[in-house]
């Protein structure tokens, strides 16, 4: 089985997050290097531990990824999933206005 | 504009508590994410790729300054600075905390707005026509007609759980600028032989997988019975629509599988049980709502004006904008301005808080406190006088609202696509932003003329790729986002649904493909006045065909 990161919603904010198993204590990432990647059994754990935090509100739907493990850390290989992990491609409107002011 | 009740004050307040409280027991884990996504999306709260997005009703497309200013203030406190206005003539927020939307709800309480029905399979915003009421074109103002659509809609207990959304369009004039024929329903102001205004009925258009324009099952309605007329139809659409396939529910597959004539035999027959009753529209009905949008107390000005023609003749920059974003009113000494939301580095449709204050002071300004959406992504300023036409576009290009490209190629519609949309399988906003780009040339911008394209990031067809003349889709093939093209359709009088032209292009290859598209219409078209559709109706596709894939 490819390797997999747990990835959801947080529910308070909607932010696409990560989980991060440490010691069996589950943690949420925004940052998808951060997250904890496994195959076969290690994947069991890890929605274990993503079922958890749903059921104690602290994600809603989270679901399994595939992922690479590359110089730069781990990375979707998704389109949908690395825009997920990275933000909308295009530069935000508010953001632009910033950066004209920067290079007026 | 209409004005609240106290009783719609009221039934808001008592929603946004409501609201709050559902959140509450979310947080608290007293609700499951099952039991509290139908109560959030009843106050159009989706979940999406990247944060919650929160859809804001703008009725028929109409917003007071006050109200701009309330949208601006929520996108600058609660969001990241700007806000989306959609194809429905509503406002979208991309970044929203669950926390927040309550508060969010009540500041726009205060000003008579909501997000009330902006999704589930419920009646949708009803939306018109952006020049209601100041169309030189104009039969009767559609206006009044939604109002009274929007309160009958609003918390229907017959048809809050409806098969598949719904969404009605009026338009009053004789160009359809509200793209009636691609709606589940759509009303069109006619005039009769004796010269009485009602509305000819079209039923079951719509675009999404199976894209279809509505059929016409009256045509003509006489306006008193406008209300029951859309309760027999939503009776026999709740009672036959299919509630079995989520991609067979709209209304649309209904007439289409039924058939037209018995589809409107059922609509007559259950009409003749309830013409008569409650929903039956009495005169006063129609003088009560219609006095909330009387026409202002207009100025009576000449229709020329010295230093504006003056500018005209010596400033070419003006002389466009006037000649592609502005339009003639009903009454003389004033224009219709489009805000084109369609530059090259902003998303089609997308407005900073910065852009919405400045929008609201010049509505107030120039325009009686009034502003418009448009169901292609753009703001009207529906009541400028002609004499203030060289300030207002001065202030319009220092906030980059005034590129000279209304119903030009590079006004696109977009999708918000897949860098925000959980459903979209494709990216559709740098794919206009890369058509804006290439096309940035005015003059040859201005040689095409009238020429659609729209886009979208998936098959649900938010984008309305269906109805443009060049309609792009967007579609994840083997992993990599392609662009499949349609020629042909359109959105108006003449409305048609594009017919796809060949295999899908890759990303780097679509600008070139819409290039070569244009070069075709170019070479062929019999004079500058034969748009694009009407050289393409001409020709049909095969020397487009033969330029893509020769």
């Amino acid at each position: 089985m490819a390797l997999q990161v747990y990835t959801a919603s947080l529910l308070k904010e909607g932010l696409v997050a990560y989980l991060c198993l440490e010691n069996g204590r589950p943690s949420w990432t925004f940052d998808i290097s951060q997250a904890t990647a496994g195959h076969d059994e290690e994947l069991d754990a890890l929605k274990l531990a993503a079922e958890r935090s749903e059921q104690d509100n602290i994600v809603v739907a989270p679901y399994a990824i595939e992922v690479l493990e590359t110089d730069s850390g781990i990375m979707a290989t998704t389109k949908r999933e690395q825009i997920r992990a990275s933000g909308p491609t295009i530069t935000l409107p508010q953001d632009k206005i910033r950066e004209s002011r920067r290079a007026a | 504009m209409y004005q609240y009740s106290e009783q719609d004050h009221q039934l808001l307040l008592e929603r946004v508590a409501q609201f709050r409280g559902q959140v509450e027991r979310r947080v608290k884990g007293e609700l499951s994410e099952e039991e509290f996504k139908h109560q959030r999306l009843r106050n159009g709260l989706y979940l999406q790729l990247h944060a919650y997005m929160l859809r804001v009703a703008i009725p028929y497309g109409l917003l007071s300054s006050d109200q701009m200013r309330t949208l601006a203030h929520i996108a600058r406190k609660y969001d990241k600075g700007y806000g989306h206005f959609s194809t429905r003539q509503n406002i979208q927020y991309n970044w929203p905390k669950l926390e927040d939307v309550p508060d969010i709800l009540d500041d726009l309480a205060k000003v008579e707005m909501h997000a009330i029905q902006t999704s589930g399979n419920c009646i949708r915003n009803t939306t018109s026509d952006p020049l209601a009421g100041v169309a030189r074109d104009e039969i009767e103002d559609p206006r009044p007609y939604c109002e009274l659509i929007r309160q009958w809609s609003t918390f229907h207990p017959e048809f809050n759980f409806l098969p598949r959304k719904f969404k009605i369009a009026v338009s009053g004039a004789t160009q359809d600028r509200a793209a009636v024929a691609v709606h589940d329903i759509g009303l069109r102001l006619v005039r009769n032989d004796t010269g009485e205004t009602g509305f000819e009925v079209h039923v079951g258009g719509g675009l999404g997988r199976t894209p279809m324009i509505g059929k016409v099952i009256r045509p003509f309605l006489p306006k008193q019975h406008m209300l029951t007329y859309l309760e027999a139809i939503l009776r026999v659409y709740n009672m036959l629509g299919r509630r079995d396939n989520i991609y067979k529910a709209r209304i649309k597959i209904l007439v289409h599988e039924t058939g037209e004539d018995n589809f409107r035999e059922m609509v007559e027959a259950e009409w003749e049980k309830i013409k008569k009753g409650g929903l039956h529209l009495r005169d006063e009905d129609f003088e009560w709502i219609k006095k909330f949008f009387l026409d202002p107390e207009y100025e009576e000005l000449s229709d020329r004006d010295g230093e504006f023609e003056n500018l005209l003749l010596t400033n070419a920059e003006f002389a466009r904008w006037v000649d592609k974003n502005i339009e003639l009113h009903k009454q003389p000494g004033y224009r219709i301005v489009y805000l084109s939301l369609k530059t090259a580095h902003q998303p089609p449709g997308d407005v900073t808080a910065d852009q919405m204050d400045a929008i609201a002071d010049l509505a107030d300004k120039y325009s009686l406190g009034q502003i418009r959406s448009t169901h292609r992504q753009n703001l009207v300023l529906s009541d400028v006088r002609l004499k203030d036409l060289p300030a207002l576009w001065g202030e319009l290009k220092a906030l980059d609202l005034a590129t000279p490209n209304y119903n030009h190629v590079t006004d696109i519609i977009s999708c918000p696509g897949l860098d925000y949309c959980a459903l979209a399988t494709a990216r559709s906003i740098p794919i206009s932003q890369a058509i804006t780009q290439r096309f940035d040339d005015y003059d040859f911008v201005n040689d095409l003329g009238d020429v659609s394209i729209n886009i979208s990031g998936c098959i649900n067809a938010c984008g309305h790729h269906h109805v443009a003349n060049i309609g792009i889709l967007g579609v994840n093939k083997k992993g990599v986002e392609v662009y499949q093209m349609t020629l042909g359709g359109s959105a108006r009088e003449d409305a048609a649904i594009g017919k796809i032209i060949g295999p899908a292009f890759e990303a780097d290859e679509i600008v070139d493909a819409v290039s070569d598209v244009l070069s075709v219409y170019l070479e062929n078209r019999e004079d500058p006045e034969e748009t694009f559709l009407m050289t393409y109706r001409r020709l049909g596709d095969a020397p487009f065909k033969e330029r893509l894939y020769g």
